[in-house]
């Protein structure tokens, strides 16, 4: 590839995604500092393999692959996961937004953001990988399969389960949700 | 379709995942069944919920001044040029393979080594043919230092068809 080993090329080329890879990261690990090592190790990788990368590809998708393979290499590593998930349960007060004109709409984005949190640890590994690809990063299936390197059959599969997890939870969690509809 | 493989079917339906026949199948089983559309409407709330709860979240950016550490670090991180792709190692790898298996056939034929007083110090090759139409070749291979006779056959086509000590 023309950029391979060009530093100053490989700066705009990714500064685009910085912030989508972070979101990423965070969504896999749902730990701020993880996720910042997550996306930085992602982020080095794909400096070192863009002599590899296939550029019929989605640049984005591939940086995804790069940090979904280093998150999932991360959490094997580290058993710190649900203490990482009850921390950020609790976190809702700590990093509240400034008080604004509408402390309502706040107080409902907060309590939104727990049960986001909730429901997403009801996930297994592999079905939080293809939900957060697929319906928050909104990946078709193909791509999903592609950077998560499994079938699209294996895909759906994780795919139905994990939004039926996340329905389910809901409906236990939130039913002021389920009674708004 | 029934209510049992409706259902099934619904998560992927409730997010546009499904094949063409089987999302026109689904679509028309709902359209026709009240329990099974108040189940679709919950899929497609709940997953409306956590998009835009996703979206709300948010994730801190990046500092400029961790940006810039990260963009140094890549700066300073060799990038793996000239690492040969996963198909180039594997024919280093069988042509690595070739090389040994030639050497321990060499080492096979070569025998215990020369005797004092030698005799012919190159093998000797001889191609016999049989009367007749051409059918078979036989290469015929002779250690002069051992006396080990080894024989090629090979059929009309030069395929290999056996050998003989």
């Amino acid at each position: 590839m023309v950029l391979s080993g060009r530093t100053e090329a490989f700066e705009p080329l990714v500064t685009p995604y910085r912030g989508p890879v972070l979101a990423l990261a965070y969504r896999l690990t749902r730990d701020r500092e993880d996720a910042r090592e997550v996306a930085q190790e992602a982020l080095l990788k794909a400096f070192r393999s863009l002599g590899r990368f296939d550029v019929s590809r989605s640049f984005r998708n591939w940086l995804f692959q790069i940090a979904a393979n280093e998150a999932r290499d991360r959490r094997r590593r580290s058993r710190r996961e649900r203490e990482a998930y009850e921390a950020a349960a609790h976190e809702g007060a700590a990093d509240a937004p400034a008080p604004g004109p509408a402390p309502e709409a706040h107080r409902e984005r907060r309590e939104t953001r727990s049960e986001i949190m909730r429901a997403l640890q009801v996930l297994g590994p592999r079905e939080r990988e293809v939900f957060v690809l697929r319906d928050l990063e909104e990946l078709d299936i193909r791509e999903t399969s592609r950077v998560l390197g499994c079938s699209a059959v294996s895909v759906r599969v994780h795919l139905s389960r994990a939004r039926r997890k996340i329905r389910d939870a809901i409906r236990r969690d939130s039913p002021h949700l389920e009674a708004k509809r | 379709m029934t209510c049992r493989t409706v259902r099934k079917l619904m998560p992927l339906f409730a997010g546009d995942d499904l094949g063409p026949r089987r999302a026109r199948a689904v679509r028309a089983h709902v359209d026709a069944c009240p329990a099974c559309r108040e189940e679709l409407e919950g899929f497609r709330a709940a997953l409306a919920e956590i998009r835009a709860a996703a979206k709300a979240e948010g994730v801190e950016d990046w500092s400029e001044r961790e940006w810039d550490a990260l963009m140094a670090r890549v700066a300073a991180a060799p990038e793996r040029e000239g690492r040969p792709a996963f198909g180039a190692r594997w024919a280093a790898a069988a042509a690595a393979g070739a090389f040994l298996g030639l050497i321990v056939l060499g080492m096979l034929f070569r025998g215990p080594g020369p005797r004092p007083g030698g005799g012919p110090k190159e093998a000797a090759v001889v191609i016999a043919a049989a009367p007749g139409p051409q059918e078979r070749v036989a290469i015929t291979m002779v250690s002069p230092e051992t006396g080990l006779q080894v024989v090629w056959f090979l059929d009309k086509n030069f395929d290999y068809e056996g050998e003989r000590e």
